[in-house]
């Protein structure tokens, strides 16, 4: 393992680790690049850019904060709506038509042009909290998007008041039913779905059953309802992740045809992840256990990159101690042969619709086997509270409370097909330490990273240009220009 | 509070017997012999990066924490049930204080430095041993500067639930949110008070 150390000061950029001659990614440069402002002075505990807007929401005391990705300064605030801390926040995907979900639908929202921005708040008040943004709604052509790029990069903003009174969030709804913190929330692709995660141990998963929810004038009515309570961990469920449906949907639709395509992941302070789906009777139901940690699962994410031979995207979880694991879905290569056939002779078969329609003892037990495939090289020495993998590169990042920020990278050996065993079909690869950063908030503890897109007046290529942001306890939130060699 | 005692008749130390600096026992200490007041109540503002060599920083590393001081700094916390202190109760001991590496050892003031607490509650089915723990913790981060991590656990069977407790006290999240619950905040303050 090469451990690319960096320069004593952190104010400097790193030293560059010395050049392998293996492939085409050997090291990578993380320079700091001007932190955004105003600075929080207080714990902040995680920073979520937007999926396509150059906005970024941190979570840090009873509120959120929203930077402008392009002036990398503060762009709106939400506040008052929680008795307690602000643990998540997540961005709600642009609504198709009501409970629509998928690819499909999404194109169809953005067609319209509804471009309402939503957020989502979890709180250690044990609530969720709705909000939308309603500072544009005077202006014609829901310009959000336009005021927002405006904001910063080649044009500066002509006020300069960039708080004014008009940039409103509204709390619309709040969900109650957690007995305690609300630790984790997200978005199932379509945004049909809203997963929640508690310290009491259960997954409640919420369905958007808003009424007219392709309004343009934003004035619809927001309503959920709660469809499961999922309550199979042993401790607190500290992440929540849906996977995500452009890669899942096609083969969910092939290979795992009694399974809807929403497939859900859970990370929890029992030391395991659990993976969960809905069944063909509506049920949604555990169909994996991923143990192997040593420790309380801090969270995790699914593989975004499309992988090169098609299969399942992977899953990847960190933990308190101190790793970070890959999983991946073993497939049957015979069980899925004689899924389809089965799949095609019930097409022919008008009184048999899915597995839903036979006797429950034919029924296939719903259970998947998931190995653990990789385990990143060892770089921190206390919990991983953060790990982000980019839908770009492929590569991951992590960080934790050593204050460590590292950039791993993902080779393959070349030794295809020479692992007789290895029925899950994964090309053998292994990781690789790019470069590590330590200190990378001086003393403090570090609760967080992401990818990121670029926008700023220094970003090459606006919009495709990928950064690191790190948040902190510091309050700090710091974006890195991250260079591969 | 009218409930019975969890332990009505513990073993209380005289406070002339507790640990200090004048006391015999420096074989229970690392680093030199120092009052580094300046250390463990700092001021609020940490310099790091480029200030490292600053001659604020070489204030610093003329007065490195030892055990004593973190001893110091939790061994008057009160206890819960009992209107005497964690030291007199012999629940926070002097030799099951680690800071690693020693601070006497470190020339950069950002390096991480690991405090290791094991308590000995004072009965082995103690239902208050976490919010004990949660006071001391408490106790520490407020007053240590921020490169330490505190580690605070109960010493080896000395509890009956000890991995439970210690996962709980070593959660970051969770300890967050329990000082975000009136009732044990308040129990903490009243714990604290008598810190000094």
């Amino acid at each position: 393992m090469t451990t690319t150390t960096a320069s004593p000061s952190i104010d400097d950029p790193p030293a560059r680790a010395p050049t392998t001659t293996t492939t085409a990614q050997t090291t990578a440069t993380l320079t700091r690049l001007p932190s955004f402002q105003p600075e929080l002075y207080t714990r902040a505990w995680s920073s979520i850019p937007h999926p396509t807007l150059p906005l970024i929401a941190t979570a840090h005391a009873k509120s959120v904060t929203v930077y402008s990705l392009a002036t990398l300064s503060k762009h709106s605030a939400l506040t008052g709506g929680h008795a307690r801390s602000v643990r998540t926040v997540a961005w709600q995907p642009s609504r198709g038509g009501g409970g629509g979900s998928g690819g499909e639908q999404q194109q169809k929202s953005r067609g319209s042009g509804n471009q309402r921005l939503g957020l989502v708040t979890g709180s250690f008040d044990a609530t969720a909290g709705l909000w939308s943004f309603d500072g544009d709604r005077d202006r014609p052509g829901g310009g959000l998007e336009r005021e927002v790029r405006m904001g910063g990069g080649d044009t500066e903003e002509e006020d300069g008041g960039g708080e004014e009174d008009d940039k409103e969030w509204e709390f619309n709804l709040v969900l109650e039913g957690h007995e305690n913190e609300v630790k984790s929330l997200a978005f199932s692709p379509g945004g049909q779905y809203l997963a929640t995660s508690s310290r009491d141990k259960s997954v409640w998963i919420w369905e958007d059953v808003s009424a007219g929810g392709n309004g343009d004038d934003g004035e619809e009515e927001d309503e959920w309802e709660t469809v499961a309570v999922l309550s199979e961990h042993d401790g607190d469920v500290k992440a929540v992740a849906w996977c995500p449906s452009h890669l899942s949907n096609a083969r969910a639709a092939s290979s795992r045809r009694h399974y809807s395509h929403d497939v859900l992941a859970s990370a929890s302070y029992d030391d395991t992840v659990r993976i969960w789906r809905e069944d063909a009777d509506g049920e949604w139901v555990c169909v994996a256990v991923l143990e192997g940690h040593g420790g309380t699962v801090w969270g995790l994410q699914w593989e975004t990159k499309e992988r090169s031979d098609d299969r399942f995207p992977r899953l990847m979880t960190f933990s308190a101690d101190g790793s970070i694991r890959v999983w991946t879905l073993k497939v049957d290569e015979e069980a899925e042969r004689l899924e389809a056939e089965e799949a095609a002779a019930r097409e022919g078969n008008p009184f048999r619709t899915g597995f839903g329609g036979m006797p429950n003892t034919m029924r296939r037990s719903p259970r998947e086997e998931w190995e653990c495939t990789a385990v990143l090289p060892k770089v921190h020495t206390r919990d991983v509270y953060s790990a982000s993998w980019s839908a770009d590169t492929g590569l991951v990042a992590s960080t934790g409370s050593d204050g460590i920020v590292a950039v791993y990278a993902e080779q393959e050996d070349g030794t295809e097909g020479d692992n007789s065993d290895n029925s899950s079909g994964a090309k053998s690869s292994t990781w690789k330490v790019l470069s590590t950063i330590p200190r990378a908030h001086g003393p403090y503890e570090i609760n967080h990273i992401t990818w990121c897109k670029r926008f700023d007046s220094g970003a090459e290529r606006k919009g495709k240009e990928e950064m690191l942001v790190t948040t902190g306890d510091d309050g700090i939130v710091q974006p890195w220009q991250v260079q591969v060699q | 509070m009218s409930r019975d005692l969890e332990n009505a008749n513990p073993t209380i130390l005289n406070v002339s017997q507790l640990p200090s600096r004048r006391s015999k026992r420096p074989e229970t200490r690392r680093g030199p012999d120092s009052k580094c007041d300046s250390i463990v109540y700092p001021e609020q503002h940490w310099s790091y990066g480029i200030n490292s060599s600053s001659d604020e920083g070489e204030d610093y590393a003329e007065d490195p924490v030892d055990e004593q001081d973190i001893y110091d700094l939790i061994s008057t916390i009160s206890d819960p049930e009992h209107p005497h202190t964690l030291g007199q109760l012999s629940v926070v001991r002097l030799p099951d204080i680690h800071l690693s590496p020693s601070p006497a050892e470190l020339s950069d003031p950002d390096s991480l430095i690991t405090a290791s607490i094991d308590l000995t509650p004072t009965i082995n089915h103690c239902s208050l041993a976490t919010v004990i723990g949660l006071a001391v913790r408490c106790r520490l981060e407020q007053t240590l500067p921020p490169n330490y991590r505190v580690d605070v656990r109960m010493k080896d069977g000395s509890h009956a639930q000890d991995d439970q407790v210690n996962k709980q006290l070593g959660d970051k999240e969770r300890v967050a949110a329990a000082l975000e619950n009136d009732t044990l905040q308040r129990m903490v303050d009243k714990m604290l008070e008598t810190c000094t």
